[in-house]
């Protein structure tokens, strides 16, 4: 059972990745009318995945069903800001309510670990300063939705990892999120 | 080598003579007007049959860089034919010095034998036609470089009573490698030295006031954590690992504590700690983000960071955390101050039109903007107050960048590929 469930661990690590790849697309469709360009760049590292999502698909499929299902459904969703802000807006409050539905349905047992993310603009410390309160409010957030905070911790990369290069707001307002990573 | 001795000869007495002139004010060659002191650099002389013009321009072009970014001469490399006698100067050589204009004369001679080098350089007055200051190295090739950059330090010392800090080094952060790691290299940007291998992100070092050891922020072991390791030794030990931030720490003045920004209790808050870590005292308590705590240089009081009023703005406060007030006038983003090291000035990064360093009074009068060109943070000051560091993507790639603490010289430094920013300039070697 062990080694099932650490098979499970990587599968979903896998699929969230997949999950946060579509779940960036369709935020760029509501928010920006020029996606061609973005969304044929975002689908090649999809591509990448692909062949190491099938290997782990042969080996889930020696484990249990219910972890392929598990994973299916526990595609976290980031939640994005607006500038210079910790506070959500409506559409990250959607994204965490679908998040912690997950959270406490599908796998009410894993912790999870949210990472606050700024964008280039603004001092790298202050930055660190503010991806702590974004993790933070995120986790809050949360907890009044009925997921325990012991299954919950909060890192801060401030402006260290954007998740798109690019000067510009289109790349900033990608890059202003929290992230949730599913641990043990 | 028998010239050598004799030269040496020669040179001890010139120090004789030149002692006196040494207790006497400099004021005797200063410019007429306001006009700079020009410099002339000779390359050193070969003494003995090894010849290394190379090395000996190398040293010229090291003392004419340090001595023109002093602010206080022009300085230039100006090769000349070998004295017909030997080593001293007699009154006529300085005629033709005199007649180009120039105040003050260094030259020097060389001897390499195998890898051992011996290499001195004198400093002449050219209209007193004296000798000012003379200095004598022993030792390697690999060493030139910091033997010139002393003699700058030298010749600071007799034009402005204070020594200059050519040989001091400044640490910074590089991606160099593929990761953000601790470099040190000299002040001109020459022998970079990557002190961190860690392969994780590691962000805004300081230094100790001795010079010894550099506290550090890192995501090694997964958290923002603080910690510390010797400039001589790459052992890194965890300071703080409080939860969330362990960020922007910075060393006492006297070396024993360590003040620095921690998010453990909810908001980022500044806090002192014992150098091991222990001991915390909490100074800021806000519902707002406070970091980047620096020490005023007699230790009493600690301005920071924070947005308690809307966006980051400088604040003061006694070294306990009381009696706090917001320096000076605000204004727009402001971040990342740091002290002089005589504390009556304090230079800090504010968003106009990018980022640009200020600098303002100790009590926040007569802020003055310093640089106007492309994105300019974190200024630290050099040990003499002459000059501040910082970073600058005005080239595109950010990059280290020294000027004069009124702004002028901005010159890049940093030579390595990749990103470098968070520069610190470190104490002199003592």
């Amino acid at each position: 059972m062990k080694n099932g469930f650490r098979g499970m661990v990587v599968a979903l690590g896998v699929v969230a990745m997949m999950a946060a790849g579509c779940a960036k697309e369709e935020v760029v469709k509501k928010d920006e009318p020029v996606v061609q360009q973005q969304t044929v760049k975002q689908q090649e590292p999809v591509k990448q995945v692909e062949p190491v999502q099938q290997e782990v698909k042969q080996e889930v499929k020696q484990e249990e069903a219910a972890a392929v299902k598990a994973s299916v459904a526990v595609a976290l969703e980031n939640v994005y800001f607006d500038f210079d802000k910790s506070d959500l807006r409506q559409d990250a409050r959607d994204a965490l309510s679908k998040n912690a539905e997950a959270l406490l349905k599908q796998v009410a047992d894993a912790k999870v670990k949210i990472a606050g993310h700024c964008d280039e603009r603004g001092s790298d410390e202050y930055n660190l300063a503010l991806g702590d309160r974004r993790a933070k409010s995120v986790a809050k957030y949360l907890e009044t939705l009925g997921v325990k905070a012991d299954r919950i911790t909060t890192i801060s990369f401030g402006k260290e990892k954007p998740a798109v290069d690019g000067h510009d707001e289109a790349a900033w307002s990608k890059n202003r999120r929290a992230e949730f990573e599913i641990i043990k | 080598m028998k010239i050598f001795v004799r030269i040496l000869f020669c040179w001890m007495l010139l120090m004789t003579v030149a002692q006196d002139s040494f207790a006497a004010s400099y004021i005797e060659v200063t410019a007429a007007g306001n006009r700079l002191l020009k410099l002339a650099v000779v390359p050193p002389q070969p003494m003995g049959s090894a010849i290394k013009t190379e090395m000996a321009n190398e040293t010229a072009g090291i003392q004419s860089f340090d001595l023109t970014m002093s602010g206080l001469v022009s300085a230039e490399r100006k090769d000349a034919a070998v004295l017909a006698n030997g080593l001293a100067l007699t009154p006529i050589d300085f005629v033709p010095w005199l007649s180009a204009g120039y105040d003050l004369l260094i030259r020097g001679e060389y001897e390499l034998r195998g890898q051992e080098l011996t290499i001195e350089f004198r400093l002449y007055d050219v209209v007193a036609k004296k000798l000012l200051t003379a200095k004598r190295f022993l030792g390697t090739e690999k060493e030139l470089r910091r033997y010139a950059h002393s003699f700058s330090d030298e010749v600071l010392r007799i034009l402005t009573g204070e020594k200059g800090c050519f040989t001091s080094k400044i640490l910074y952060v590089s991606n160099q490698s593929g990761n953000k790691e601790l470099f040190l290299m000299d002040w001109d940007g020459f022998n970079p030295q990557q002190l961190t291998r860690n392969r994780s992100i590691n962000l805004s070092p300081d230094i100790s006031p001795d010079g010894r050891e550099i506290i550090f922020t890192s995501y090694k072991r997964g958290n923002p954590d603080l910690y510390k390791r010797a400039v001589s030794s790459p052992v890194e030990v965890p300071v703080s690992s409080r939860k969330g931030l362990n960020i922007t720490g910075a060393w006492s003045p006297d070396g024993t504590r360590i003040a620095l920004a921690l998010s453990k209790d909810g908001n980022t808050e500044v806090y002192t700690i014992a150098r091991d870590g222990s001991a915390p005292n909490r100074l800021t308590v806000s519902n707002s983000a406070n970091v980047s705590p620096a020490w005023t240089p007699d230790a009493k009081r600690i301005v920071f960071v924070s947005d308690r009023y809307g966006k980051p703005q400088l604040f003061i406060m006694d070294a306990n955390g009381g009696n706090l007030q917001r320096f000076g006038a605000g204004g727009g983003y402001t971040v990342n101050p740091s002290w002089s090291p005589k504390g009556d000035k304090l230079a800090f990064a504010r968003s106009a039109g990018g980022f640009q360093i200020f600098v303002a009074n100790a009590d926040g009068s007569n802020e003055t903007q310093l640089t106007f060109e492309g994105n300019n943070e974190r200024p630290r000051w050099s040990p003499d107050g002459r000059f501040i560091v910082f970073s600058s993507k005005r080239g595109g790639q950010e990059a280290i960048y020294v000027m004069r603490a009124d702004g002028s010289g901005q010159t890049k430094v940093s030579r390595n590929k990749g990103l470098s920013q968070h520069p610190v300039w470190a104490p002199r070697a003592q």
